[in-house]
């Protein structure tokens, strides 16, 4: 069939941010779907909010009320979200409860009285809410299927979007005949882990669209549920081809290691430990995208933005002036409970808003630690969509990573995440001569070539100084405690190898 | 409240002057939030609030202390205060605007004045709810 003689669905705005991403753009106008979940989980707020953003006085939303809730106290609470707005009631959004005729009657009369309201008011929505309340009766003279099929019928006939809200079991999802009628089915879970309670979403079901798989954390907050898609909203754009525009850091010697810089739209990672510049090289990377007009973004945990900023200004990096300009976000994501999905949205949010061209993440060690303990076991599958939906818009992203320092191996990562990095930085202490000093190599850059030598640098208040040419002279460096050689002067200074290795 | 409630019985009033309803006000006041607030909580949820109601108005008003709320919401048992209301045909008594007052009272308590505000415009029109003091000179 040609694209021109399908029929059109519309898609209706959920209402709750991150949704209308997950179910495909909306929710198709006159689909018939359940939001099922344990008591507690959202499923009413989530209904509410679908409600508002739909309902008008033309073509208003009927909120049934059964057994449960009481309508008033509903109100009461679900007026306390900002998205509640009471000009709205009951003109555009009518409740009506139906606890009588489902007490006193049979699912006939309940269909009836559902028939009987929806014809005089013509709505857009219609929710009930809960539907499991509405059929509990097994002696009722209707078959339950047909009770449902009937009811799906006329509402979809009427053209209204419906939603019916129950308290059911991922057992029941194989025999209840309500879901096999769905058009679209929300499931919300909430468990708890340790000390904090995780919350996702999935849509199991959606007739005639393209919804996200997977579950979705979401979270209720004084605005209502917020759902965080798992492909962050990305899906949609297209992904840029690979730049051979090289960024710097501005400093020379670094750049020369990395060929010219790092490529745009890499994913770089400085490991090393405490103390080392990871934050310092950070800083640099982003205050030198600054001076060549790229917005950037640093993300820290560990420290309050005006802590960094200081610290800049120690270095002679001015911080203040672009956050003040519009051109650089100090996100300070505070520790506890945080999930890995709604950080990483705050972190998309602010690329956008700013049209980020770099990122840094300081460091993967204080995000991880920063997510509540349930969202940990995610965290490296998340930062792997993130940092992949990211680069194919063209950001760059440096993230810093602390490892523990061993005399015995030499670790780029504790977070075994070298995979999701295009290029490797590691820095580490080495003892030389009676001092602890400090040298950085190039591990990895994928796609290019790099200096593969090891230079030592030093922490100034310049910011991090390469200093004079590879430690020639030395055997075991990467070990932490080399022992010295001696080499002919022409390999102890080897004044025009860049230390580039050419790949072919 | 109590001035939201003596503004619909005023409204009523001259309703009641206009069709020559049998009724008196505060009882067309009273039956017109039943089916709307039944529709709304259901005949339990209105029934509950209409007899916490009732039961916080008896303080103020000893004659209601013979009225009850029946299982469908209605006033039952009003005797000689329904002779008061029906005297108070032409105004509103106090009587009248307490049990009203305390009724609307609840559902501000519960929903708040925005909410409950909207709820009752649906009911009766726009004007009874502006320029609180133009309607009758006074705030009660």
């Amino acid at each position: 069939m040609k694209t021109q003689d399908k029929v059109k669905i519309n898609k209706l705005p959920t209402g709750v941010p991150g949704l209308d991403e997950i179910v495909g753009g909306g929710l198709p106008e006159f689909s018939f779907n359940i939001i099922a979940g344990a008591p507690g989980s959202g499923k009413t707020t989530l209904a509410h909010q679908f409600v508002f953003a739909n309902a008008s006085e033309e073509r208003p939303a009927l909120y049934f009320t059964v057994l449960g809730e009481s309508a008033i106290k509903m109100l009461r609470y679900q007026q306390q979200y900002t998205f509640f707005d009471p000009a709205k009631l009951p003109r555009s959004i009518r409740f009506i409860n139906l606890s009588q005729v489902v007490l006193e009657k049979d699912l006939g009369a309940v269909l009836e009285q559902v028939t009987k309201e929806v014809e005089k008011s013509n709505p857009a929505v219609v929710v009930v809410d809960s539907f499991r309340t509405m059929v509990r009766k097994p002696e009722s003279d209707m078959d339950l299927q047909s009770f449902i099929q009937r009811l799906a019928l006329f509402l979809a006939s009427w053209q209204a979007t419906t939603f019916l809200i129950g308290e059911y079991a991922e057992e029941e999802l194989r025999d209840n005949p309500i879901f096999t009628v769905a058009d679209g089915l929300f499931w919300l879970r909430q468990t708890a882990e340790r000390n904090s309670i995780v919350r996702k979403l999935q849509v199991i079901k959606l007739r005639g669209q393209d919804s996200v798989p997977g579950l979705h954390t979401f979270r209720i907050t004084d605005a209502g549920v917020q759902a965080f898609s798992r492909t962050f909203g990305l899906t949609a754009r297209k992904r840029n081809p690979p730049s051979n525009r090289r960024l710097s850091f501005g400093i020379a010697e670094l750049d020369k290691m990395l060929d010219g810089g790092v490529r745009e739209g890499d994913s770089v990672l400085i490991a090393g430990s405490s103390g080392t510049g990871k934050s310092v090289l950070a800083t640099q990377f982003i205050a030198e995208g600054i001076r060549h007009g790229e917005p950037g973004i640093v993300a820290v945990f560990e420290e309050r933005p005006e802590a960094y900023a200081e610290r800049a200004t120690s270095l002679g990096l001015d911080l203040e002036t672009p956050q003040k300009d519009g051109k650089l976000t100090i996100l300070y994501l505070r520790p506890l409970d945080l999930s890995v999905d709604e950080t990483m949205q705050s972190i998309l949010d602010a690329v956008e808003k700013i049209g980020a061209k770099r990122l840094v993440i300081d460091s993967l060690a204080g995000f991880e630690m920063a997510l509540s303990p349930g969202f940990r076991a995610d965290f490296r599958e998340s930062l792997y969509r993130m940092i992949f939906a990211l680069t194919g818009i063209g950001v760059t992203i440096l993230s810093t990573v602390e490892v523990d320092e061993s005399f015995t191996e030499f670790p780029f990562s504790t977070y075994s995440i070298s995979f999701l990095t295009d290029d490797i930085i590691r820095l580490r202490y080495v003892s030389i001569d009676g001092q602890l000093r400090k040298i950085m190599v190039v591990i990895k850059m994928r796609g290019g070539n790099h200096a593969k030598d090891i230079r030592e640098y030093e922490i100034t208040s310049k910011g991090v100084v390469i200093l004079g040419k590879r430690l020639a002279n030395y055997q075991g460096l990467i070990s932490g405690i080399p022992v010295r050689v001696d080499r002919p002067n022409s390999a102890e200074e080897p004044s025009q190898d860049t230390g580039i290795e050419h790949k072919t | 409240m109590r001035d939201l409630a003596y503004r619909l019985l005023v409204y009523e009033v001259g309703a009641g002057n206009a069709s020559e309803p049998s009724e008196p006000p505060a009882i067309r006041v009273y039956e017109k939030l039943r089916l709307s607030l039944g529709e709304f909580v259901g005949v339990a949820g209105f029934q509950s609030l209409a007899s916490r109601a009732l039961t916080l108005a008896r303080p103020e008003v000893p004659s209601l202390s013979a009225a009850q709320v029946a299982a469908d919401g209605s006033l039952e048992g009003l005797g000689d205060i329904k002779a008061q209301f029906d005297m108070g045909k032409d105004s509103a008594t106090n009587g009248e605007i307490i049990l009203i007052a305390r009724l609307l009272g609840l559902l501000r308590l519960f929903l708040g004045e925005a909410l409950t505000l909207s709820l009752l415009r649906s009911t009766w029109p726009g004007e009874v709810f502006e320029d609180r003091n133009s309607l009758h000179g006074r705030k009660v």
